[in-house]
Order: structure tokens, then sequence, then C-alpha cells
């Protein structure tokens, strides 16, 4: 009704002026991050996606500690160490390497498409990352039955019990980054309370994260033989 | 009056003027018969609201303090009369096993499902986004992954203490990481919140004590719950898996008695105390936002050198993040550490007494009023300043191992750790009731209460400090100083007598707390303490959306008390300058 418009219109654009939070809102506004649509969270503003961000570079620094501990313990125990049976690191990991380093230059051209509002080209470079990284995490079982038929187990040395531990950690979040890439690929993001891009976002920087944390930790192993 | 005039935040029930928006016209769960949808499921096990989260979290707390108490009654019973059979529980405590079960558990029940769950995840959770004006945190669902693997936590650590030593432990390390995961979420949750979502004008140094408190308390328990975590998965795996990652340990525990006594598992102690040293101060640093918020409030005064304090609050989580290695001094490490950790730990003395400073100064000359929510705070002071006297001691690496014995450090922790904070959990408590409920806990119980518990708890862990000392004391036979050894015995049975009474006072507490939440008479009064902050700018209990219609505004910071030539001695965050000079 033309009177509404109005009034929803002059309302908006004292909400302009106001900056936003100030007054009482028209209803219909952005919903606050709650999808419980029976009208209770309509007079909000908008849910900041900055929230996102903040949170995976907050929860990127609680993964760092986790690894820290560990390889804080891996130094002290190497170092301590005289009978120190070093894990011969099969081949498989320095492809495993290029593979994940490959995804992450795929995410990053997806994430390119999509600013170019290239949505096909955007799905194409994304599945080739979700691919490379399901690769990757075959990969590193690979590695593990190679280490298997040598009769290197978890619990034959300190030495490989760190290779198995930080490989497994390592994985397992990689496992999460995967289906955090899958969820990317396949949601319908029009009902969505995050955008794609923001979703995007979020998901390479984990992803970037754990790429970077790989190269580490199999330099910690290589260094630490 | 600000609460009660300005947008019709009223003090009857759901009195505030919002539009009505079809299902959720009210608040709270009493009015809700003819409008939820939702069931009973969603609305109070699986809430997405932040206030029914940090409820949950008070209730797992109220439950597990009394559980941990009384396992704490029944080592000071076995410590002083080993003979005795108390009905149901003599298997309990009769071996040694068993007693470091208990001890074990009552531990971890305190540390965890008590000292970090209620001052952090259960006021935080219900109070943080209320006082800086987000109507939920930021990401409700993880909040209620987070409580429902705390309780999980809980169960299975009290599962492991019905078990076997060997799955039992297995059992309480598995607690343990999910308990760490939980903390990890809500670490999230505070930090994204406080940064993310303050109101319009709520700017950093505008936010409350609290909340400063709150958010660096996240912040540090991002950083070590990753340790313990990994800690905990090292050492499962060592003994599921056959790993060695702590070798000592496994070595350790296959030698005699005598050998076992002086092993120093150095790795495990390395990781172990980065975390706990730290989360002690996770532990207190709410209880310090508590405090100074509460003696403001309550003082008509603010808060005495506010951003020293902030400053200070900042300096003990990064100081208490270093100083892991004064738990360390007989373990052999580098013989050089002992002396820059405690360096490090004696300097922690310094934020200590800015606080202390900040809270006297903010006392002083002050007519405050001394309800049991004050009193309680008062008594914080007290403890913190008697229990962190003997800290001092213990900061020194040549006294602590020569000087004193463990009852040293169990009195001085328990006066710090446990009574202080809490004395602060109570004086929050009986702070924020009015307004989570709409009632009023009895203040003559709780004054009762307050007072039986002050003399009963320095009755039971001063005396200890004494036993500590004594216990190295070599006097020649026969001499008078010879009776000192001896008059041990009188003053654990005197410590026990005293646990007793104190934990029988609690009841009144539980009885005072159970019976207002059912049956006192609702006041529904929106700002009773004629308080600053956001929370008590709405009704009580709140709405469901924390604010109703319109977000809040912030003007100015949140201790704007006894201002001169004001109408009133306090002047809300929210009320805006044009309102707050009508009022003049």
């Amino acid at each position: 009704m033309a009177g509404t418009d109005t009034v929803q219109e002059i309302e908006l654009i004292i909400e302009d002026i106001g900056g936003g939070g100030g007054g009482v809102r028209p209803p219909g506004g952005g919903d606050d991050g709650d999808s419980d649509d029976s009208g209770k969270r309509r007079n909000q503003r908008p849910a900041s996606p900055k929230r996102y961000s903040t949170a995976i570079g907050l929860a990127l620094v609680s993964v760092l500690m986790f690894f820290m501990a560990l390889t804080s313990a891996f130094i002290v125990l190497r170092a301590k160490s005289d009978r120190w049976m070093p894990v011969h690191l099969p081949r498989i990991l320095w492809i495993n390497t290029i593979i994940l380093l490959a995804s992450s230059a795929t995410l990053e051209l997806a994430r390119r498409r999509l600013s170019n509002a290239d949505l096909p080209g955007f799905t194409k470079y994304w599945r080739a990352t979700t691919v490379l990284g399901v690769l990757f995490l075959f990969g590193q079982l690979v590695a593990w039955r190679q280490l298997v038929v040598q009769g290197v187990y978890v619990a034959s040395s300190q030495a490989s019990s760190f290779f198995y531990i930080f490989t497994a950690a390592h994985g397992l979040h990689l496992l999460g980054g995967v289906a955090a890439l899958a969820y990317v690929l396949l949601r319908k993001f029009e009902t969505a309370k995050v955008s794609r891009s923001t979703a995007a976002e979020v998901t390479s920087y984990y992803w970037h994260f754990m790429d970077a944390l790989w190269v580490f930790l199999l330099a910690l192993l290589y260094i630490g033989k | 009056m600000y609460s009660v005039r300005g947008r019709g935040h009223g003090s009857a029930p759901g009195a505030y003027a919002g539009p009505k928006r079809g299902k959720f016209t009210h608040d709270h769960e009493s009015n809700s018969a003819e409008v939820s949808k939702t069931g009973f499921l969603a609305r109070y096990l699986f809430s997405k609201d932040h206030k029914v989260v940090g409820l949950q979290y008070l209730w797992l707390a109220l439950f597990s303090v009394f559980l941990a108490m009384g396992m704490s009654l029944l080592m000071r019973i076995h410590l002083v009369w080993p003979s005795a059979q108390i009905p149901f529980l003599a298997n309990l405590s009769g071996t040694p096993e068993r007693y470091a079960a208990l001890m074990m558990l009552h531990g971890s029940l305190m540390v965890f499902l008590v000292l970090t769950a209620a001052p952090q995840a259960g006021f935080g959770n219900y109070f943080l986004p209320l006082q800086i004006g987000a109507r939920e945190m930021a990401f409700p669902i993880l909040n209620i992954i987070a409580f429902w693997f705390t309780t999980t936590s809980l169960v299975g650590m009290a599962a492991a203490f019905f078990s076997s030593a060997e799955k039992g432990l297995n059992l309480w390390i598995a607690s343990v990481t999910l308990f760490c995961l939980a903390s990890l979420l809500n670490a999230i949750n505070f930090s994204v919140t406080t940064i993310d979502l303050r109101a319009k004008g709520m700017t950093l140094p505008r936010l409350p004590v609290t909340v400063w408190a709150w958010f660096i308390n996240a912040i540090l328990g991002m950083l070590i719950f990753s340790i313990l975590l990994a800690a905990c998965a090292a050492l499962l795996s060592d003994r599921l898996l056959g790993t060695g990652f702590f070798p000592e340990l496994g070595y350790w525990a296959g030698q005699p008695a005598a050998v076992r006594q002086l092993a120093l598992p150095i790795l495990w102690q390395r990781l172990f105390w980065f975390f706990a040293q730290a989360e002690v101060y996770v532990a207190m640093l709410p209880c310090f936002g508590l405090i100074t918020h509460l003696v403001s409030t309550f003082a008509r005064r603010p808060v005495w050198r506010e951003r020293l304090v902030v400053l200070a609050l900042c300096a003990v989580g990064v100081f208490g993040f270093c100083v892991w290695g004064q738990h360390m001094f007989a373990s052999g490490m580098n013989p050089y550490s002992p002396l820059v950790f405690s360096v490090l730990a004696s300097s922690l003395g310094l934020p200590a007494s800015i606080l202390l400073i900040s809270w006297l100064g903010t006392l002083w000359d002050a007519r405050f009023a001394l309800n049991t929510s004050m009193l309680f705070a008062i008594g914080f002071i007290s403890l913190f300043l008697s229990g962190g006297l003997s800290g001092i001691f213990l900061a020194r690496q040549d006294l602590a191992a020569a000087a004193t014995s463990d009852d040293f450090i169990t009195g001085h922790f328990h006066l710090v750790m446990g009574v202080a904070a809490t004395f602060a959990i109570l004086a929050a408590l009986f702070f924020w009731f009015p307004k989570m409920f709409g009632r009023r806990l009895n203040e003559s119980l709780g004054k009762a209460h307050f007072w039986l518990t002050f003399a009963g708890v320095y009755c039971v862990f001063m005396p200890m400090h004494w036993l500590g000392l004594i216990a190295h004391s070599r006097p020649a036979a026969g001499g008078a100083l010879a009776a000192i050894p001896t008059a041990g015995s009188s003053i654990r049975t005197f410590i026990t007598v005293a646990t007793l009474v104190t934990v029988a006072a609690q009841l009144l507490f539980l009885f005072n707390f159970l019976w207002s939440v059912f049956f006192a008479r609702e006041t529904n009064e929106a700002n009773p303490w004629r308080a600053t902050t956001l929370e008590w700018s709405v009704s009580s209990p709140p709405p469901d959306d924390d604010f109703g219609a319109a977000d809040p505004v912030v003007y100015r910071g949140a201790y704007e008390f006894s201002l001169p030539g004001a109408a009133e001695d306090f002047l809300p965050q929210h009320v805006s300058p044009e309102e707050a000079s009508r009022a003049r």
C-alpha cells in the first residue's frame, strides 16, 4: 500500500542518517542469525558477516596452539632422546604436498572468479579444490599404509608416534576443511544466513592455514629425523 | 528514575511497549502457555537463547559444587576419623586409590565445572550480550553444543569415579578432553561476540569491567585449552595405543612406591602446568571483573582508575600465561629457570595490588549498602588478600619446598580459588538474581549464610597454613616446642569439624536459592540496585530477544555514579544526553 511504502521509505532514510541502531526499525529487516522464523528476530540490525572472519581467525589461533603443544613435545623429546629411530618419510608425502599447494591455488582462482561474479568458473575451480583435498587425504592414508607394510606402527617408536599423531591431527582438521568446501559447493545460498563470498572467504582462510601447517609439519618431521 | 520511565521498560511484567509480533509478546517462561509453539526440549534444553544457556550452566555448577563439597567432606572425615563407618559410603574412601580418586574428582569438578563454568559460561553467557547491547551470542548453536559437551564431560567424570582405576582414568581423560573442546567453543563465542556484536556507542572504553574480564578470559581460554587438549590426546594415545609420548609416566608407574615418590615426569608437567597455571587465572578473572563492578555499583562510585584496572586484568592474563614453571621448581629443569619463573610469579603481585587498591579506592569515603551481595564482595576482597599473601611465599623457589608442605599450598589455593571465587559467584548471584528471575533472594537468610560461611572458611583454610609450616619443624624431643607436631592432629580435627559446619551452612543457601526461584513473590523490578549497565534497562526477566523493539544505544561509560550536580546518583549507559538533562 502506498502509505506503508512511504512510511517505510521515510524510516529507511532516517535509519540511513542515524547510521543504524538508533530507532525503531520497520518490520522485515535482516535477521540476526536465528533461523527461527516466528518473527521473533525481525527488528534488528542485520547479522554482520564480520563475525565469521573474526571467529575463524581466533579458531585458527587455537588450532595453532594445539599443534604448537605437540611440536614443543616433539622438540623436547627429540632433543632428549638418545635412541631416536627416525621414520623414513614415504615419497608420496611430497606428492601430497604438491596436491595440497595446488588446491590452495585453485581455491584462490575460484574466489577470484566469484568476485567477478563468474559463478560457473567459481564452481569449477572450487570443485577442483575439493577433489584435490580429498586426493590429499587419500594420499595420507596411502602413506600410512606404506609405513604399516614396512612394519612402522603408531607405537613402534617415539618418532613413529609423532609421525602418526601429527598426520592424524592434521588430517582430521583437513577433513573438517573438506566438509566446509563441500558445504560451500553444494549449499543454495539464496536461503542461507551467510553469503557465498563470506563462506568462501572464511573457508579459504582455514584451508590456506591447513596448507601452511602441513608444510611446517613436513619440514619439522624431515628436519627432525 | 531512569529505569522506570523512558522507553516503557517498566517494572511490571512485559509492560514495555513493543509492537506485538504475533507469537512472542512477552518474555519469561511463566507466560508462554498460549504462545509457545516450541516444546519443552527446544525451550529449556536446547534453546538458542543465551539466557537459557547461561542458566543451564549455573544449574550445572550448583549441582557440581554440592557434589564436590560432599567429596571434600568425605576426605576430611577420613583424614581425621579413618575408622568411621558411614552408611552407603564406606567403600568410597577406604583405600588409597579410592581416596586419590575422591581428591581428583573433587578437584576436577570444582575447577572445571564450578570455577570455570559458573562465572564465565554461566553469568557470562547470560549477561555478556545484555551488557554490550547484543541480542544473542555470535554463534547460538555453538553455545548449545558447548553446553552439552560440558554436561557430558561431567557425566563422564562422575562415571569415572565409580569405574576401576584403569578404565576410570581413561574415562576421566576423555571427559577432560571433551571439556576442553567445550571451553574452546565458548571462548570463540565470547570473543567474537565482544568484538563484533557491540551495540551502537558501546566503544571499548565504555565496556563494563565485567565484559573486559570475560573477554580477556576468553582469549586466554582459547590459548590454553588447546594445550590441555593436545596433552590429553597424547596421554590417551599413550594409554590406549601404547605410544610413548610420556615415557616416564609408564616407566614410573611400574616402580615400587618408594621410587615412585621421587618420580619427575617432566614433559607431562610442562604441558599440564602450562595449561593449569593459566587456568587458575581463567577461574579468577571473571571474579575480578564481577567484584570491581559490584563494589562500584554498591558504593555509588566510579571504578577508581578504571583504565588501570582493565590494564591490570590484561596483565593477569599475560603473566598467568608465563608462570607455569613455578610448579616445577623441584622437577629438575634447568637450574636457572626457577629464578625466572619466581620473578614472573612474584610480579603478578603488581596487577593484584592494582586491583586491590582500586577496590579500596572505590570504597574510600563511600556510603555503601551492606546487602548480601556487597557482603560477599567485601568477603571476596578479604579472602583474596589473605590467600594471596601466602602466594608471595610460594612464588619463592627457595622457600616453597623447604619451608612448607602440601597443606600450606592447599590452604593458599583454596582461599583464593576455592573460597574467594565462590564468594564472587555468590555476590554475582545475589546481584543478578532479581534480573534473572524477577524475584529477590531472602536477605536475612543470605546474611546468615554469609557470616557462617565467612567464619567457617577461615577456620577451615587458615589453620592449613600453620600445618604446612610446622610439618618441617624439627624441635628437640622433650622441649616445649616438641608439642607442636603433635598439635597437628588436633588442628586437623578442628579443620574437619569446621568443614562439617561450613558445608552444613551451605544448605541455608541451597534452601534460599531453590525456594526463592520457585516461591518468592514476583516483584519484577527492572533496576532494584539503581545500576547503570544495559541489562538493567530491560524488564526482569529480560524479554526473549533481550531488548524489545529497539536496539540499545550507549552514550557513556558504565560507572557514572554520584556525578556532581546531577539529580540522581547514577546515570545509566543507555540514557541519551537529552533525557539526562531533562531529568536534572
